[in-house]
């Protein structure tokens, strides 16, 4: 064979290292004093960002660019809403912004994370992409991107970059250890109060709740055949003072139905807090209303 | 082969300070403290990158699922002992109480509802009450409550009341 014949093995091979070279000012190691080595991404000039679930309650750290060259760094602030840690150091370089595509299924996508003294590189396919999405902890993401890359903990929260070469967001270990990412344009939605504040200020009820099916005699009253029965009332709570209590079923708030916990999660976003939620409740089998102010979540 | 009751143990730590306190919980445990080299019975460790392990491995406080032994950063020593010697008869160690619960989404709505009624009956059930102590608890008749306990083994598909209980239990409580 003639050697100018192209072998496309080779030239997917070359291109796939050339995406590897653009991540790698981005990847940094994070070494957390007493911890072991984990990942992250060089955000911007001076900030990194990591994943904070299992994130140690430390503040200071080292960060360590693929070059070699490390920087003291401290929490600047979490997350868990969106499992966003950001640190703040100095004197950084300002990596360039790679804006990535509108992610697809079956879309290539290589995952980074920090090795000694350089990064390493993972290669699968977006596995799927689903809408908005509401962690546990109520933070709000902007697209339920999966992969079918495995990650270790050490690599998670490093850059994840699509075939042409643009930032999709940072990778992270989801549950029975599927892998997320957290979409740049979330990275980029909580950084802002996480630098300045130290946290992302969401809404907080303080109650605890289960799905249930309402009581067939109640069905037409509540104009829904399900609800979310309050289990728990959190002491000295935004919904305590309200006077809810344990048994009462919630079936809508602001006028809308909510028959499940992401449907909640909705009324409870960051701009909700110190404002009046007007909620419908089913107590003793005869509708009630009750103004609440929202709160703020606490971590947990 | 019988596990000696004074283990040799090697320590492997990411720096001195992690380094004394892991040799000191071996000491409370009254196990001997050897060098990596010397082929230990079972290896201490904080997680610390290495590149071989000598010994089947407890690792305090990491997440890393490459390990023989799990224990939550604040072991007693009661339980770094028990740890060692399980894993140097070659078992798996694995804490129960250690949060494993990763970056989750909200649950959607479940498949099978319950009613309140349902919900409240499970509890006396859980701690293994009769029909007739559970109705007593909850103010309602004894044939009330076994109406509740066949709706509940009808929609969750059981046949048991500790079925029952394991499946109803299961459906997620949120808090916001």
């Amino acid at each position: 064979m003639p050697d100018t014949a192209k072998n496309p093995l080779i030239e997917l091979s070359e291109a796939l290292a050339e995406r590897a070279g653009l991540a790698r000012p981005l990847v940094v190691g994070i070494a957390v004093p007493g911890h072991r080595m984990r990942s992250g991404a060089l955000w911007r000039k001076d900030v990194v960002v990591a994943s904070e679930q299992r994130y140690p309650d430390v503040s200071d750290a080292r960060v360590i660019l693929a070059d070699g060259n490390a920087f003291t760094a401290r929490v600047a602030g979490r997350d868990p809403g969106t499992n966003v840690v950001a640190l703040r150091l100095d004197g950084s370089p300002d990596p360039l912004p790679l804006s990535a595509s509108e992610p697809r299924p079956g879309a290539l996508a290589l995952a980074f994370g920090a090795d000694e003294g350089g990064i390493s590189a993972r290669l699968g396919v977006v596995h799927s992409v689903g809408p908005a999405w509401h962690s546990r902890a109520g933070g709000r993401i902007d697209r339920r991107i999966m992969l079918d890359i495995a990650v270790t903990p050490r690599e998670e929260g490093g850059p994840v970059l699509d075939a042409g070469g643009g930032l999709l967001g940072i990778s992270t270990l989801g549950p029975r250890g599927r892998v997320l990412v957290i979409p740049a344009s979330t990275v980029e939605a909580v950084l802002e109060p996480l630098i300045s504040k130290g946290r992302v200020d969401r809404g907080w009820l303080g109650l605890a709740l289960q799905p249930v099916l309402v009581p067939d005699a109640v069905q037409s009253e509540a104009g829904q055949s399900r609800g979310l029965m309050i289990m728990r009332v959190a002491k000295d709570s935004p919904a305590a003072r309200a006077k809810l209590h344990a048994g009462d079923i919630l079936v809508t708030i602001a006028g809308e139905s909510v028959t499940s916990a992401a449907m909640l999660a909705r009324h409870l976003e960051p701009d909700s807090v110190g404002k009046p939620l007007e909620l419908r409740l089913i107590r003793a089998d005869k509708p009630l209303s009750v103004q609440v102010t929202v709160g703020v979540r606490q971590a947990s | 082969m019988a596990i000696p009751s004074v283990l040799r143990i090697a320590v492997l730590a990411s720096n001195a300070a992690e380094q004394d306190r892991l040799a000191t919980l071996v000491g409370q445990c009254g196990h001997q403290i050897v060098e990596p080299a010397a082929s230990p019975d079972a290896v201490l460790t904080d997680g610390a990158a290495a590149a071989t392990l000598p010994a089947p491995t407890v690792a305090i406080g990491a997440v890393d699922g490459a390990f023989a032994g799990l224990l939550p950063p604040d072991a007693a020593a009661t339980a770094v002992d028990a740890a060692l010697r399980a894993v140097a008869a070659g078992l798996i160690v694995r804490a129960p109480t250690q949060p494993v619960r990763s970056f989750e989404w909200l649950p959607d709505e479940p498949p099978v509802l319950l009613t309140p009624r349902e919900i409240e009956v499970l509890t006396p059930l859980g701690n293994g009450l009769t029909n007739k102590q559970a109705a007593r608890l909850l103010g309602i008749s004894p044939h009330t409550v076994k109406f509740h306990i066949e709706s509940l083994f009808r929609k969750l598909g059981v046949a048991s009341r500790a079925e029952a209980v394991a499946r109803g239990m299961h459906q997620q409580i949120v808090e916001f």
